[in-house]
């Protein structure tokens, strides 16, 4: 008897597995299928637009050579020095911001607290033209969007501390009062103690940070409307596929999106771990 | 900046006054950093053209030219998210020209330069760059228009004259019929092909003052019944793409894609103007919309920058600058039909597409100041046509829709749409002023008695509109004096009363 | 409404105890309202006193103040500099007299022009000449909104500093005539590090956050009382000027305006129901199925885990821009879903996915669900292994099949720790832009508001209408401050009534 059930336990068992595996390959093949097809995509040559299969009839590298020859190689680099100033300057803002909200008891925390959430359920879209109007004064659009769009990414970063505060909330107080006894100043505290134990969230921040700024586009093109030495990845590619374009264009912005998509994947593959982390470490507990 | 200015007034004064008649222009000599908006297919051809400006022009002016990609259907959009930051000379197509005026994003044109417009070019054109009685562009091409491209293989010869044979062909084909016609600038073609018009009246300022328009009418009903043959066929799809490499066998779309799909239809292409429709035994050309790409410039506060960009305004909107973009992209241009009067005439200017969208000209309106609000309430005509069974009430009720969004737009209420006005040249107005009238039962007199010479004339119209106007002709004061106007709402009796 | 014993509320199921919770909040809104008035109007007399008590002090401290207390009135940081604090003293100073030196020579100018948001407009000249007509701009009532708010926020940064210079100048006397001695420069700069550490911390974050979000958005609520628009840019072409509440008069009543008949209160309205059925569709799908695919992952006995979850993250690393411009136009009426099933014979028409209203409802909802599946992925896995083994393993012994361990454990633990998660969650679906704008940009055209500022579709948000009438053909800035405005009191309105209803959120100092 007892045999029995444990046989068919085991059957039960391997039946779910079986249809879970099944799910799971159904789950990957739907979600891998738009970049295989961007990818196929990026390396037809026989024709440019839109058409109505998937594998290229001719094989080549046109498409990219296009994208050589364009202003794109100008717009990853705008983009990437985006992505790499944002990264640093972004962490430190946030950093700064979460851990003396998570460390400090000051007269006026709880209330700045709230001012930020209130802050935040005011829909961003609707700054784009004053910020634009501020940029433009201090000389920072068109050609200059580039240290513009830093600029505002910078500045209002401080507003997304709740991940990183999650997670230093999680760091024992204790670490930093035996210090404190041992007579530690509260700058020698992050600098030596927390920021060590940090590791995780400090990558997650740098990382999400960076890949921001590569989807960046309707802020982006209001800054640097017409252009072209000032756009960003997003602004400049989007315009292939406007009506008068996407007809030649329509492949070469498929070899762009993998042009873009490689770097940040294969960044992101790589410190996938921390990402994990922080987003469970930091996003929920916030 | 002000006191510069007065000095260079001065000077420019002081040399019209004699010695050098044609003096104007070595004031001009100098170097001018300008930016220009240029489409991405004309980015080069222009380039060059301003290097040859450079070369060629007597008056000495030097354009350090940067020229940028930005497609001239978002030229509005970007001048007027800045137009202190926009560029100084930039294409556009002519349907945001209103947008652009009253922006301040566009200059007028002096008389000299509204003279060679007028001169130079096409009829169709010169009503695209005019606002009021004044001028505010130079017209690039006169092309902008659609027509019919078909996949010779689906399509036999002989149907592409009928709008129901297409629509068999492709569904028996099981291809798709592209058409866009739920866009205004599409749909608004089988309105005008029974013989309805939309026109908006603008003043000076490029505001839209009122509007004329009888789609809501038995002729816009034919119009209609047009687009549900359409639209309820499997067949069709909303796109002017070019689409044949994804299903389509006919698509209605302009020149820009012309080297595409010869490309993609290698020697089954075929193109032609728009095919006729079938109501009730008649039969309806579908019109369609002319219209241009223009030339703007932007205001200058230095007078002597925005003459030289005039200047070189007027030579790239020239014989010469438009003859090399009517060229093939084989050639260097972007086979642009052009506006100009001597290069139309130039065979070198032509090719299948552009022969195609002469013949369909012969059906199309050319493209007035259109009020922005227009394209998105008029575009749900179709969105309603689709939605309905076909039936007279409910295409009906789709156009009645229609005309209530747009009286909607002046925000103009039952009472003034029902109410009748004098206007004419009364009172010291112009055709241009509605006098407001009260009404005892159906008779409606002026509020204001007017002094009236002999020879003055006038007509009492409802709503603000001309659907409704007495008398037929314009009524013309016989004998000077003070009268009240009076009209008979049943009979469109119009008759003067002389005030005691 | 019922109210519980204790001992019976313990009795109630999950379900009756959350319909308790919900009704008490309902019910306690009035009394919420009346005590928030209460508490409104203690806050101003509060505020008051406090003003007066303040004027007071300061009053007394001139009156009783050495010479160089009074002269500090007048030069800021003087009583600093010649008792020793000379960094401080320097530093009032110099604020003094950036200040003074920024009102004399602009500021005073916007203060002046912001009641009236400039005079004169553009002009233009026709020169004979030269055949061309000559511009010349004038007052910018962009500008001077702009920097009148500037200046307001640095009038009352220079009083609030004012205030504190002069307290310190009464502390600093205190303590001498005590015979303390005053902290030095140098216990100034140490502190910095130490137990001010937090406002070294913070300035930076804090002036960013000041500058490029707490002025924008002022700006643009003040926006909202004006006429600022396409036609009135208040440069090249009109000025604007102050309008009172007529755009709210615009946006909320009922009258006809927006076209197709169709007021802007019901385009509105029927846009905010959608928003509100998207957030929440939008929000739970992802985050049952999310937990569902993270939970199969996660299954004893399921080999190669990492490539599973690799393959999921990828999508959440490619830019959205390339990933959804490209599925968009996959599901088009001539996109590649449509043109294979119609070769493989199994349907005769294409099939309207963004074509018509509730296909392209659904197909948002569901490419929204391939969107955020890893992402959800990703949290539920974190937070599913940190549930304690043992309690399954007790509930197995008590017979639970796996349907009941979901119930009875997995899901009560989820949404305990994750409330939080998904009120963040619902409020950014609600402004989820992105999918939105680049699948369908707000497309099918919904006919009844066509006329509506910019042409509504069904599957517009309140955030794509407001940045369709922000870039739309009469680019309406003020609409668009006033949807703005509602956006914001709706998101409020939602997180006020979450906040109380779920314990959860209240008490962050349980988490530490």
């Amino acid at each position: 008897m007892e045999q029995k059930r444990h046989m068919g336990l085991k059957t039960l068992n391997r039946v779910s597995n079986t249809a879970i595996y099944i799910l799971l390959i159904i789950i990957s093949v739907v979600w891998l299928i738009p970049f295989v097809f961007i990818l196929l995509q990026s390396f037809r040559v026989e024709s440019t637009y839109q058409v109505g299969y998937v594998i290229p009839h001719e094989w080549g590298w046109q498409n990219y050579l296009n994208l050589w020859n364009s202003d794109f190689k100008r717009w990853y680099l705008n983009t990437f020095i985006i992505a790499l100033a944002s990264a640093v300057l972004i962490t430190i803002i946030q950093l700064c911001m979460s851990y003396t909200l998570s460390r400090f008891r000051f007269k006026m925390r709880a209330g700045l607290m709230r001012f930020m959430l209130i802050l935040g359920m005011f829909p961003g879209m609707l700054t784009m033209i004053i910020l634009y109007r501020v940029l433009s004064d201090l000389g920072l659009t068109q050609a200059n969007a580039v240290p513009g769009l830093i600029l505002v990414g910078v500045a209002s970063s401080g507003m997304g501390y709740y991940v990183s505060k999650g997670f230093f909330d999680t760091i024992p107080k204790s670490l930093d009062e035996a210090a404190r006894v041992d007579g530690a100043t509260r700058f020698q505290v992050l600098y030596k103690i927390i920021l060590p134990l940090s590791k995780p969230i400090v990558i997650y921040t740098i990382l999400t940070a960076f890949m921001g700024p590569w989807g960046d586009y309707v802020f982006a093109r209001y800054v640097a409307f017409g252009t072209s030495a000032g756009y960003n990845v997003a602004v400049g590619m989007y315009s292939w596929l406007t009506n008068d374009q996407i007809a030649r264009m329509y492949t070469t912005f498929c070899a762009g999106g993998v042009i873009v998509a490689l770097p940040v994947t294969i960044l992101f593959l790589c410190l996938q771990k921390y990402y994990v982390e922080g987003v469970t470490g930091g996003a929920v507990k916030g | 900046m002000k006191k510069l200015f007065a000095i260079i007034l001065a000077v420019a004064m002081v040399l019209s006054l004699g010695v050098f008649a044609s003096a104007a222009g070595s004031e001009l000599a100098g170097e001018y950093d300008v930016t220009v908006w240029a489409p991405k297919a004309a980015v080069d051809l222009t380039k060059q053209q301003i290097a040859d400006f450079n070369e060629s022009n007597e008056d000495g002016i030097i354009i350090n030219a940067t020229v940028e990609e930005v497609s001239e259907a978002d030229a509005a959009t970007n001048m007027i998210t800045d137009v202190s930051a926009g560029a100084d000379i930039y294409f556009f197509a002519q349907d945001q020209l209103s947008r652009l005026i009253q922006a301040g994003a566009v200059t007028k044109l002096g008389q000299g330069a509204a003279t060679f417009v007028t001169e130079n070019n096409s009829a169709g054109s010169v009503i695209a760059v005019k606002a009021g009685d004044d001028y505010y562009a130079y017209p690039l091409t006169d092309d902008n228009g659609y027509f019919m491209y078909y996949d010779k293989s689906v399509i036999p010869e002989e149907d592409v004259d009928s709008l129901e044979a297409l629509v068999a062909d492709c569904e028996n084909a099981n291809k798709s019929f592209s058409y866009e016609l739920e866009n205004a600038w599409y749909n608004a073609g089988f309105f005008f092909g029974v013989g309805c018009h939309s026109d908006w009246i603008t003043d000076s300022d490029g505001n839209f003052i009122a509007i004329d328009d009888d789609f809501n009418s038995d002729n816009g009903l034919i119009a209609a019944k047009g687009i549900y043959k359409l639209v309820s066929s499997p067949c069709y799809v909303n796109s002017s793409q070019t689409d044949f490499a994804s299903g389509s066998a006919v698509v209605v779309t302009g020149v820009w894609n012309y080297a595409t799909i010869l490309e993609q239809l290698g020697e089954n292409f075929g193109v032609a103007d728009l095919p006729s429709f079938e109501v009730d035994g008649e039969s309806y050309h579908i019109g369609s919309y002319s219209g241009c790409k223009l030339l703007g410039v932007k205001p200058q506060e230095d007078p002597v920058k925005g003459a030289a960009l005039n200047r070189l305004a007027q030579y790239l909107t020239g014989q010469e600058c438009q003859t090399e973009r009517a060229a093939s992209p084989d050639d260097g241009g972007m086979g642009w039909g052009p506006s100009n009067k001597a290069a139309q005439e130039d065979p070198a200017c032509s090719n299948p597409a552009l022969v195609a969208l002469a013949e369909q000209n012969a059906y199309a309106i050319p493209q007035p100041n259109i009020h922005g609000s227009w394209w998105d309430i008029a575009k749900v005509i179709t969105t309603d046509i689709k939605a309905s069974d076909g039936s007279d009430e409910a295409l009906k009720a789709a156009l009645q829709k229609y005309e209530d969004s747009i009286s909607a737009v002046f925000e103009m209420t039952d009472e003034v749409r029902n109410a009748f006005t004098v206007i004419g040249t009364v009172a010291g107005t112009n055709w241009d002023t509605d006098l407001p009238m009260t009404a005892d039962g159906d008779v409606w007199t002026s509020n204001d008695a007017f002094e009236m010479e002999a020879g003055t004339e006038f007509k009492c119209r409802q709503g603000k509109a001309w659907d409704v106007a007495y008398p037929a002709e314009n009524f013309v004061v016989e004998t000077a004096g003070t009268y009240h106007v009076q009209l008979d709402a049943v009979s469109g009796e119009v008759s003067l009363v002389p005030a005691e | 409404m019922k109210r519980y014993s204790d001992l019976e509320y313990l009795r109630l199921s999950k379900g009756q105890r959350f319909a308790n919770k919900l009704a008490a909040f309902f019910t306690g809104i009035p009394g919420a309202i009346g005590r928030f008035f209460i508490k409104i109007g203690l806050a101003i007399k509060n505020g008051f006193m406090a003003l007066v008590n303040e004027i007071k002090d300061i009053l007394s401290t001139f009156i009783h103040g050495d010479w160089k207390t009074k002269t500090s009135f007048v030069i800021m940081g003087f009583g600093n500099l010649t008792r020793g604090q000379i960094l401080r003293g320097l530093l009032f100073m110099l604020f003094e007299a950036v200040f003074i030196i920024y009102m004399v020579t602009t500021g005073g100018y916007w203060l002046s022009m912001l009641p009236s948001l400039g005079k004169v407009g553009p002009t233009s000249e026709y020169n004979a000449v030269l055949d061309t007509y000559v511009t010349a701009y004038n007052d910018n009532s962009f500008k001077i909104l702009l920097y009148g708010v500037l200046t307001i926020f640095f009038i009352v940064a220079f009083i609030y500093t004012w205030v504190v210079n002069v307290k310190q100048n009464k502390l600093a006397e205190q303590f001498l005539k005590s015979g303390k001695k005053l902290k030095s420069d140098k216990d100034d700069l140490r502190s910095m590090v130490d137990e001010q550490f937090y406002k070294t911390l913070l300035a930076l974050p804090m002036t960013g956050i000041l500058v490029f979000t707490v002025m924008p958005i002022v700006f643009m609520i003040l926006v909202a009382f004006t006429n600022y628009d396409g036609a009135h840019n208040g440069f090249s072409n009109n000025l604007f000027t102050w309008v009172g509440l007529d755009n709210f008069n615009t946006l909320l009543s009922w009258k006809g305006g927006a076209g197709g008949g169709q007021s802007y209160s019901a385009t509105f309205g029927e846009i905010l129901t959608w928003t509100l059925i998207w957030a929440f569709l939008a929000t739970f799908t992802n985050y049952f199925l999310g937990m569902f695919v993270a939970m199969m992952i996660n299954k004893k006995g399921i080999r190669l885990k990492k490539m599973w979850r690799t393959i999921l993250v990828m999508t959440v690393a490619i830019p959205q821009f390339i990933s959804l411009l490209y599925v968009s136009k996959m599901f088009a009426r001539n996109g590649l879903i449509n043109l294979s099933l119609q070769s493989l014979g199994w349907i005769k028409e294409p099939l309207p996915f963004w074509e018509d209203p509730t296909w392209a409802r659904i197909t948002v909802i569901v490419i929204n669900i391939w969107v955020g599946i890893p992402y959800l992925m990703l949290i539920t896995t974190g937070i599913l292994m940190n549930i304690p083994a043992d309690l399954y393993e007790s509930a197995r012994i008590d017979g639970a099949n796996a349907w009941q361990q979901y119930r009875k454990i997995t899901l009560p633990y989820m949404l305990f720790i994750t409330g939080p998660y998904l009120l963040t969650s619902f409020t950014g679906n609600m402004n989820n832009f992105n999918v939105i704008y680049l699948l369908t940009g707000g497309a099918p055209t919904n006919p009844a508001a066509s006329g509506a500022a910019g042409s509504v579709g069904y599957t517009d948000l309140l955030i794509t209408w407001l940045f369709k009438i922000t870039t739309g053909a009469e680019s309406q800035y003020y609409l668009a401050s006033v949807v703005g405005i509602m956006v914001f009191v709706v998101v409020a309105l939602i997180s006020l009534v979450v906040y109380n209803v779920l314990p959860s959120i209240k008490n962050e100092e349980d988490y530490q």
